[in-house]
């Protein structure tokens, strides 16, 4: 079984009488474990990409299959419900909430999932989480008091507390230096070590050897190549 | 998400910026402030035209001299209204079944050695009924609320009777305290005493009385006194006819008005009233009737409850106005921290309830605040009242429901945008 499986993926947009076609028929297949790099020129494609997979936006046309679930026909809750439980997200902004303790961040996606867990066991799992990401000292702050690293690490630690089917990375080193960019790869390496399934978006070909495979994104086409080819 | 992340996330939002939270509730406090005061208004209406309903019942006609003033003097406008007007009221009016009539006056009252200075009412038969029913005072514990007849307010002996109100017979009925003073533990009925010189029998013993409104139990004892009949008391202490208080008693209490003309026009011709030059009536005399009281006080609340509503109104629109404003900033603010919580899961309800929350926070916030002002301002309102302004205490569950009522309203619409926010665009957003 896959994790992600899409079939001809086409997004367009429609801007005035012009079509933007930002994908022109996307194939790719993630499995169980996979650590997938996505690379490509800027404006190629990835976050559209990364977007249709995390069900944030919807494909013009094609099939996406999250784990063997056909999600096009599903509605905006079901969509929502979905992404609160099977994807975790890390941002190149982070994105944190502002006046929200670290812990509180992390136990966000836990108090969307109405009646299944208690204030103590929002707290215990997102402990947890921090702890992962060796931040279990630092839960009570609040992102203003944390470093870039920390900010991406909190991140991360929230993209980790549901167990998800897949963690989806946009550029995640982006907004960092190379001492803490190299941190947080050596901490999606870890996770990845330990099975988790990623799909990363980076420029970076230093960056990118890191991954399983490597994808290339170039005008709205997906091509697979080595990790090898693609450093060179 | 559950009652309690949802209230700790809105509560998060809406005191982010504390003053801005706090001038947009200031639409709702002078709102909801206002609708306690006029329904205090209200209320203080209501409760001192209960009072006066308590000695005015709804069949009778109270009837008194008009004064007018001249050179700052208050004095009588025409004739005085006198005993024969009220004798023979019944029938020149054919709807007055019959009336009642009252006099005081104080002398000395004297048994044997003991001499007391006394506070006289001359009145007509039916006096202890009226006590009776006026309600102002009842036999020493009694039990609240249960009515009590004549027969109640009778110790010993009797009342008189309406023969004896005409022949001005000489005879008294006393109070409890008078009895005490005069014969000290003797039985006093069939004893005779004097008034003022005048020999009078004792023919009947009032119980021993007390106000029902405990305020009023020690302002005057109401068990030192002495009534005679009306007839015999202007005999005995007026040299010239002297003006006494009527209440006309209706036979249809569903046609005062009809009565009520009835008896101006026999006062009128009683008192040779003749409509000046443009047909105006001057009267010396003033009819009362529950619905007159009722009108006039109600009158006097209405106008400045009416006022009160406009402002409680504006107030609120306004008040509304102000949180829907602050609640389209505050999702536009915060449209990037939206998309983080569509990511991580946020269903379309959970955003709406988020600001609904936070709406209706900032405006039960105003109401809170805007009770405790409306109570404050109670005696504020009292005084612009004739001091009738009494708290309802249903007021305040009324104004809180009000100021929910205006959070989810006026909150609903920013909710509902920052609802239908595309995810993407709302991370993207800087
Ligand atoms: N909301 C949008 N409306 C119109 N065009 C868009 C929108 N989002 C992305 N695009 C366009 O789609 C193309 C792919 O964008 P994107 O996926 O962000 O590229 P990448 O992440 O690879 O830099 C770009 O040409 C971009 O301008
Ligand atoms: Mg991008």
């Amino acid at each position: 079984m896959s994790v992600i499986q899409t079939v001809g993926l086409i997004r367009e947009y429609q801007m005035g009488n012009a079509t933007l076609k930002a994908l022109r028929g996307v194939d790719i297949t993630v499995h169980q474990g996979d650590f997938i790099a996505l690379m490509g020129a800027s404006g190629s494609g990835k976050s559209t990409l990364l977007s249709l997979i995390g069900l944030l936006d919807r494909a013009t046309s094609g099939k996406y299959y999250l784990e063997d679930v056909e999600v096009s026909s599903l509605t905006r809750d079901e969509l929502a419900a979905i992404r609160g439980r099977r994807i975790g997200f890390v941002f190149q902004n982070f994105n944190l909430l502002p006046r929200f303790s670290a812990w509180e961040n992390v136990a966000l996606p836990l108090a969307y999932r109405k009646g299944e867990f208690g204030p103590e066991e929002q707290y215990k799992r997102a402990m947890n989480s921090l702890s992962r990401v060796g931040l279990d000292r630092r839960a009570g702050h609040q992102p203003m008091e944390l470093s870039g690293g920390e900010r991406q690490r909190v991140a991360i630690a929230r993209a980790l507390v549901t167990s998800p089917a897949v963690i989806l990375a946009d550029e995640p080193t982006g907004n960092l230096d190379s001492t803490t960019g190299n941190e947080i790869m050596n901490l999606l390496n870890e996770l990845h070590a330990e099975g988790k399934t990623i799909v990363m978006v980076t420029h970076d070909p230093s960056i990118a050897r890191h991954a399983s495979r490597i994808c290339v994104m170039r005008d709205g086409i997906l091509t697979e190549g080595e990790s090898a080819h693609v450093a060179a | 998400m559950s009652l309690r992340d949802l209230l700790r996330t809105s509560w998060r939002g809406a005191s982010a910026n504390k003053l801005r939270a706090i001038l947009t509730m200031l639409g709702i406090i002078i709102g909801v402030a206002s609708v306690i005061a006029m329904l205090a208004l209200g209320n203080g209406a209501r409760a001192a035209v209960e009072a006066r309903f308590r000695s005015l019942g709804a069949n009778q006609v109270q009837i008194s001299e008009a004064m007018s003033f001249n050179d700052g003097q208050i004095e009588q406008a025409g004739e005085i209204l006198s005993y024969e007007d009220g004798l023979l009221m019944s029938e020149g009016a054919d709807m007055v079944d019959h009336v009642d009539m009252s006099i005081g006056a104080s002398g000395k009252a004297r048994f044997g050695r003991a001499t007391l200075d006394i506070q006289i009412s001359g009145v007509t038969a039916n006096a202890p009924e009226n006590l009776a029913t006026a309600g102002q005072v009842q036999p020493v514990g009694w039990s609240e609320g249960v009515a009590f007849t004549m027969n109640d307010l009778l110790a010993d002996g009797r009342f008189f009777t309406p023969a004896e109100v005409l022949e001005k017979a000489p005879v008294c009925v006393i109070g409890w305290q008078t009895a005490i003073d005069l014969f000290g533990g003797d039985g006093p009925i069939g004893q005779m005493i004097r008034v003022n010189r005048s020999r009078c029998e004792v023919i009947g013993l009032i119980t021993e009385l007390e106000s029902v409104d405990e305020s009023e139990r020690y302002r005057s004892d109401p068990n030192s006194i002495l009534f005679m009949p009306i007839s015999t008391v202007i005999d005995l202490f007026y040299e010239e006819e002297p003006s006494v208080q009527i209440t006309a008693y209706v036979t249809d209490e569903s046609r005062m008005d009809e009565a009520k003309s009835q008896i101006k026009e026999y006062l009128r011709e009683r008192h040779k009233i003749e409509p000046d030059s443009e047909g105006e009536y001057i009267d010396d005399f003033n009819l009362t009737t529950r619905k007159d009281i009722l009108g006039a006080q109600q009158e006097a609340a209405n106008t400045f409850s009416l006022l009160l509503a406009a402002m409680a109104t504006v107030s609120l629109i306004v008040g509304g106005i102000g949180i829907m404003n602050v609640m389209l900033v505050s999702v536009t603010e915060r449209t990037r921290e939206v998309g983080v919580r569509m990511a991580v899961g946020a269903r379309s309800l959970d955003i709406i309830l988020q600001f609904l929350l936070e709406a209706i926070l900032i405006s039960v916030g105003g109401g809170l605040v805007g009770v405790v002002m409306g109570i404050l301002s109670i005696p504020l309102a009292a005084s612009l009242n004739q001091g009738m302004a009494l708290l309802e205490p249903a007021s305040i569950p009324l104004a809180l429901a009000v100021s929910i009522v205006v959070g989810v309203l006026f909150g609903i619409y920013p909710a509902l945008r920052a609802a239908r926010l595309d995810p993407i665009e709302a991370l993207r957003y800087e």
